[in-house]
């Protein structure tokens, strides 16, 4: 086991090195970062001053290796737009984030997997229906606009919940619900086939021709089997979470770390939309990792 | 006296346009401690009887008539929460084909075997793990306490039996069916098995209904004998009266077909006749895809063998699965080409042979006629594609080639225009003969050719090879396990283990008395009647 954790560490390791290396290569190739810092209107001499005055002259692996060293030691730069140390940028948008992500896949959870269990003990019954078309439903229904509608309804109609904003936990409720309901689809989907699948199965039969029915015979001999394509989607959609809650963060007013790349983007902040590409990234190979690790270790045939 | 175990007029239907009898009037009765054994081939019901009793009948099957009387219980009398806590697995149990997928790949045999226990006795752990580890030791496997934290993909196939005979039976119960328990396993394995299961039957004093499709088997172990064909109970009686004095037909030509396959052949004089294929010092090596941080694993599939063929005869490769037979088989086609060695036809290496001179050689006839069939060709187009491939004739040529093939294996003209899913396994297989014959090739590999059919088409199968080779004389290579096949067929023999040849001769002789320890083994596995 601690053989087959070390072993997908290194390959992350790589993974990673490799994606600051293209992060960074493309942002500069496609932006000439003088200009970015110079500002839009300023004069050739101006941009070609700002340029050595920033060191943007400098070949491009050189500067690579010294962001790269700095990344290392917590030392990501300063942001030209902000006026300030993208390190203290991201560490005051990022618990919004993370809270935001967390609560959504807790919905998502709560909600995709306790139906697909009942849809697959019950296939194409009025459950398996009812189901499959809250699937459809989520599927369907733009997140901006499931946002909007919330916010009239449980905000405005029904005063419950606030409008916007991201001071207390009860502020994350109405995003969460909406970017958690992202994820229903898929988690239930495969939750339902996972499960249908492992109930037809040999194994089951065995269980049943000895006598376990019911709950008994889905939780302690069916479940472990149907979740492991789950937790692999689970880890995804949790990456996603992290990385695409652009809208549901404006929707809602919540300085998060999506609504800092989207300023980031639009002033052509290089370091600051660099580090973001790169921890968004990292965040996925990171909860693949996790997901891969749990995997193999409710699924002893993966750990080799 | 109240019987132990009796099912009256049982019915089984699948909806479908018309509800018809899956399971037609079945009845059974069992007698404490005794055995039974059914015999069937596919589709003839066996299973689906077992399934009702068990309760384990997939959801869209129907009952639609019949009683079941268990130790004085009327079963459809009791519910199903009450038969699965005081039946399945208690008083009934039940072990499966396929070992391979019957045990749950994600939890340890020690906690399967443990939970089983503790489920119906609602004992501890500790206790439920010294009573596991009890009968583990009486199904005879070794290192138990190591054994119980291992996972069903550590155990190979016959391990993995033991484990599921010792699952079943460690409540004790008072009937144990077991359906085709040794099928999918090799055939050495087999016998270990089937002795085990009946030394535990005498040890635990419980009645055994043994399904299988092999007659052989049956006789063995049961007493008393069911034949079923299509949901129908053909005959029922002592085995010894069935087998010795069949009343019905079916059963007799079950019984002739095995008698056949089983005949002791006069040895052949074999006429020195011209050697057709030399196998040189082959090799082939298998590598497995190698992980990061791990040496490549590789594997020695054939091991620097050499053999040859003479023109004319028919030769057994024989072994188990992984013994590398069918990677012989794929490299004499050409289909694989060889690490080292060489394989000469007729003097000229098959490597180095174009695809249509080699197609005029050498024929293939593979195991299983559902999937080697295009779906969506006609039979006449199946049967003339080499030809077309190979030769360019005008179109009523072939038509006549395509149609005098079809004679030859029996097919009838009117098969013409059909597509394989109107074809029944039998018939397919036929379609593949032709196809392989209608170039006119020296040489036909079959492989496996008749695993996947039923007994009574196994025999006309191969006594299509054999009237084939008689009338075109055509050399065979025939990759079997099935010892009877080899027996009926082949004047030589060679016997393979880890990818190397054990032991090579004469059919007749190599099988009476074989000399290396696992040529004797395989012999001893078979079942006669």
């Amino acid at each position: 086991m601690l053989r087959f954790i070390a072993g997908r560490l290194i390959v992350v390791i790589a993974v990673a090195i490799t994606l600051s290396f293209i992060t960074f290569f493309l942002l500069n190739y496609a932006i000439d970062p003088a200009q970015a810092v110079a500002g839009e209107e300023a004069l050739f001499e101006e941009i070609e001053q700002v340029r050595i005055q920033y060191g943007f002259d400098r070949p491009i692996l050189e500067r690579y290796f010294e962001w790269a060293s700095g990344v290392m030691r917590g030392n990501f730069g300063e942001s030209y737009y902000w006026n300030k140390s993208v390190y203290l940028l991201v560490l005051e948008r990022a618990p919004e984030t993370i809270t935001l992500a967390l609560m959504s896949v807790s919905v998502t959870i709560i909600i995709a997997i306790p139906l697909g269990i009942l849809a697959a003990l019950n296939p194409n019954s009025i459950i398996d229906r009812f189901a499959l078309g809250i699937a459809v439903a989520a599927q369907a229904v733009p997140n901006f606009w499931l946002g909007l509608l919330m916010i009239i309804l449980f905000a405005l109609t029904f005063p419950i919940f606030p409008v916007s904003g991201d001071k207390t936990y009860f502020h994350f409720v109405l995003p969460a619900i909406v970017l958690g309901a992202s994820s229903v689809p898929p988690v239930m989907r495969l939750m339902r086939t996972g499960l249908l699948d492992v109930v037809d199965s040999d194994y089951i039969r065995t269980a049943r021709s000895n006598g376990f029915y019911g709950w008994n015979l889905t939780i302690n001999h069916s479940m472990r089997n149907a979740v492991l394509p789950v937790v692999s989607v689970l880890a995804v959609q949790l990456g996603h979470k992290f990385g695409g809650s652009v809208i549901t963060e404006s929707v809602f007013a919540i300085n998060g770390l999506g609504r800092l790349a989207l300023e980031s983007i639009l002033g052509t902040d290089i370091p600051t939309v660099q580090i973001l590409v790169f921890i968004f990234a990292f965040m996925f190979l990171i909860f693949n990792l996790f997901a891969d690790i749990l995997n193999a270790y409710l699924d002893p045939r993966l750990r080799k | 006296m109240n019987n132990f175990l009796e099912i009256k007029n049982l019915s089984i239907a699948f909806p479908g346009n018309h509800l018809v009898n899956t399971l037609n009037n079945f009845n059974l009765k069992l007698e404490k401690n005794g055995s039974l054994g059914i015999v069937g081939e596919s589709g003839s019901g066996k299973t689906l009887s077992m399934l009702a009793l068990t309760r384990l009948l997939p959801k869209q099957a129907i009952v639609s008539s019949g009683s079941i009387d268990f130790l004085n219980h009327n079963l459809s009398e009791i519910d199903n929460l009450n038969f699965y806590r005081n039946f399945s697995g208690k008083k009934i149990s039940m072990i499966f084909q396929e070992p391979m997928t019957a045990l749950n790949p994600v939890y340890t045999i020690g906690r399967q075997l443990m939970h089983t226990y503790m489920y119906h006795n609602k004992v501890g752990k500790k206790e439920a793990h010294h009573k596991s580890l009890e009968m583990l030791s009486s199904v005879k496997l070794s290192d138990n306490l190591e054994r119980m934290k291992q996972y069903p993909h550590q155990l190979s196939g016959g391990q993995r039996q033991r484990v599921m005979i010792a699952m079943a039976l460690i409540n004790n119960p008072s009937l144990l069916i077991a359906d085709e328990p040794t099928t999918a396993l090799d055939v050495t394995v087999q016998k270990e098995i089937i002795n085990l299961i009946q030394e535990l039957k005498e040890k635990f004093g419980m009645a055994l209904i043994f399904i299988s499709h092999d007659l052989g088997v049956v006789s063995q172990v049961s007493k008393n004998i069911i034949v079923m064909k299509r949901g129908d109970i053909i005959e029922t009686g002592k085995t010894y009266n069935v087998l010795n004095k069949p009343k019905k037909l079916y059963t007799k030509t079950l019984i002739s077909c095995l008698k056949n396959l089983n005949t002791k052949r006069k040895k052949n004089q074999r006429q020195k006749n011209n050697k057709i294929i030399e196998v040189k010092n082959l090799s082939k090596i298998y590598k497995l895809p190698s992980k990061l941080f791990s040496a490549k694993k590789i594997i020695n599939a054939v091991n620097d063998i050499n053999f040859s063929v003479y023109e004319g005869e028919t030769l057994s490769i024989i072994g188990e699965s992984g013994s590398g037979k069918s990677t012989v088989a794929k490299m004499l086609n050409g289909l694989l080409t060889p690490d080292r060695g060489e394989i000469l036809i007729s003097n000229k290496d098959v490597n180095k042979l174009d695809t249509n001179e080699r197609a005029e050689m050498i024929q293939p006839v593979f195991q299983d006629p559902y999937s080697t069939l295009n779906p969506n060709h006609t039979i006449g187009y199946i049967i003339a594609r080499p030809l077309i491939l190979n030769k360019p004739f005008l179109f009523d040529e072939l038509r006549n080639l395509v149609l005098k093939t079809m004679d030859l294996v029996g097919l009838d003209k009117g098969f013409y225009y059909r597509f394989p899913n109107q074809l029944s396994g039998g018939q397919r297989q036929r379609v593949a003969i032709a196809r392989a014959i209608i170039l006119e090739p020296k040489i036909l590999i079959c492989d496996e050719p008749t695993s996947s059919l039923d007994v009574t088409i196994q025999e006309q199968i191969l006594q299509l090879l054999k009237n084939l080779k008689q009338k075109l004389g055509i050399t065979i290579i025939l990759i079997s396990h099935d010892i009877s096949v080899v027996k009926y067929l082949s004047e030589r023999i060679l016997v393979m283990l880890d990818g190397e040849i054990v032991e090579t001769g004469d059919t007749i002789s190599t099988l009476q008395n074989p000399k290396k320890e696992y040529t004797k083994k395989l012999m001893s596995a078979v079942y006669e009647i």
